[in-house]
């Protein structure tokens, strides 16, 4: 007979309701048990009142042991006082925080052995007053992955330290091979020097001919051996100073000097050479002022340029030198109408002992060291060469030099 | 007639030395290390000295620091004769005592010019 029910109390609906509290009441403690933390519920003595399914697990009790046991129990021996202690102090001020921040908590299971833990803390304020709800996580997993990186970085710091050491001791041997090479080029060139300085000097002594007049065959091989011997010194002063370069052992005797009167000392220098070959060579100086560099090595530029421009160009061709002011600094420029250099070797050209495939007849060998050594002295003053050229059309090297500030 | 003394070790460089020497009509005289050179120069002071700085017994530099322990050579001319080419050479020698410095391999114009400056001004 399905009448309506007046809205009054039912006991049969109570009874359901009942039911339905004891059916909420299992789904809370799925809920709890089915949590990865373990969860406890302590009272005001530190008696365990309420845990869930995880916590008999990860302690190794059964439910109705830890039931009413101490929560020190689950405290490591040594940390047992401790615990009271804040447990006591939590209590007057309960709030939610995690438990022992920054320190490594463990915990102790009921066989003895002891696992590292994380712990949450909630007051709960219920009707029997100052219970407090722990949650406890097992972080030995993460723990076992933090400790494996910990070793696997300080294993790579040792490493690092180690290769470190190695290339400290590397960097001695480098330096101490490098003065080695220095000492020994400096032994060398001395030892070179020394024979030469008498073949030089007693060839020079028979070409004047104070001992006694020679033949126009004897003056020319004497004159082979003369220009011979001073290539072979101007080869061996050379390597030096290229050597010195590279093992960084140049040192530049940096001074205000003024280009003009530099530029005007080299032309002078290169004018027997240029009158040989019917040369003019035109001065475009448009730099009046005072550079801060080495006077000597400025020169040694200039003239390594100027007289390279000299051998390549051949009898009344042109050579010319400007300077001026471009973007802060000072641009320098030689050029010639000479045979030119092919744009593939303009950069091979500034290596050690490269030489053109040919030169104008009759022009001496060079030692293949000029550019080389003028590019590092460009360098070493903070500035840059170049060059522009294309067979038959002639050359143009630039090079820069900084201007005080 | 001026005497020079050449103290070096090396007889073919003695004798290039001793050949432009004489030519400019010096007497020339002639020690084939330190020990020698110190001995004949104190004995008889000569009036400018060559002096190679690489030389046995006695090194160019412990010769000349004796010599000018010496009040008697203290205006003798004292020339360093060199292969080295190495940066510093040149102040270092000075420093030593020498009084003027020429680098081997010698150009004969530059050995003949500075001997006559040193003989021929103010002698």
């Amino acid at each position: 007979m399905p009448e309506r029910q007046p809205a009054k109390e039912d006991p049969a609906r109570a009874n359901e309701n009942w039911a339905r509290d004891g059916q909420a009441e299992k789904r809370f403690r799925r809920l709890l048990d089915a949590a990865p933390d373990a969860i406890l519920e302590v009272d005001g003595q530190g008696r365990i009142v309420l845990i869930n399914q995880t916590a008999e697990k990860m302690f190794g009790y059964t439910r109705d042991e830890l039931m009413g046991l101490n929560v020190e129990t689950l405290v490591p021996a040594s940390m047992r006082a401790g615990h009271v202690r804040h447990r006591t102090s939590y209590t007057a001020h309960p709030q939610m925080r995690p438990m022992g921040t920054g320190l490594e908590l463990r915990a102790q299971r009921k066989d003895g052995s002891l696992f590292p833990v994380e712990i949450s803390l909630s007051p709960n304020p219920g009707e029997e007053g100052g219970r407090v709800i722990a949650l406890v996580r097992d972080i030995t997993a993460r723990k076992q992955v933090e400790d494996r990186l910990k070793a696997i970085q300080e294993q790579y710091t040792a490493e690092l330290a180690t290769k470190n050491q190695q290339l400290e001791a590397r960097n001695l041997d480098v330096e101490r091979a490098n003065r080695l090479k220095s000492e020994f080029l400096a032994s060398m060139s001395h030892e070179l020097r020394t024979p030469l300085h008498t073949i030089i000097g007693f060839s020079e002594l028979l070409t004047e001919e104070l001992e006694g007049p020679l033949n126009d065959k004897q003056k020319r091989f004497i004159g082979h051996i003369l220009q011979d011997s001073r290539h072979l010194l101007e080869l061996i002063n050379e390597i030096l100073d290229l050597s010195k370069i590279e093992a960084g052992r140049l040192e530049l005797q940096k001074e205000e000097m003024d280009f003009a009167g530099c530029l005007r000392e080299v032309i002078a220098g290169i004018q027997h050479q240029a009158a040989a070959k019917n040369i003019q060579v035109d001065v475009r100086n448009e730099f009046n002022g005072t550079l801060y560099a080495d006077r000597m090595r400025v020169k040694e530029i200039l003239y390594n340029l100027l007289s390279n421009a000299l051998k390549f160009t051949p009898d009344g061709g042109e050579v010319w030198v400007g300077a001026m002011v471009q973007a802060h600094e000072l641009q320098v420029v030689v050029g010639d109408t000479g045979i030119g250099v092919h744009p593939q070797e303009h950069d091979t050209i500034f290596d050690k002992f490269y030489q053109v495939g040919s030169t104008t007849e009759g022009t001496r060998e060079g030692t293949g060291l000029g550019l080389p050594i003028t590019r590092k002295l460009v360098e070493l003053h903070g500035g840059n060469i170049w060059l522009e050229s294309s067979p038959g059309k002639g050359s143009r090297f630039s090079f820069t030099l900084p201007l005080p500030t | 007639m001026k005497r020079i003394l050449i103290a070096e070790d090396k007889a073919t460089s003695r004798e290039l030395l001793r050949t432009v020497l004489q030519q400019q009509g010096y007497s020339v005289d002639e020690a084939e290390d330190g020990e020698e050179a110190l001995r004949k120069i104190t004995e008889n002071p000569p009036d400018l000295i060559l002096m190679d700085l690489q030389m046995p017994a006695r090194n160019g530099y412990e010769v000349v620091s004796e010599l000018r322990k010496d009040p008697r050579l203290a205006g003798v001319p004292i020339v360093a004769v060199t292969a080295s080419a190495m940066q510093g050479d040149r102040e270092k020698v000075l420093a030593a005592g020498f009084t003027s410095y020429l680098t081997k391999p010698l150009s004969l114009v530059q050995l003949r010019q500075e001997v006559t400056r040193l003989l021929e001004n103010g002698a």
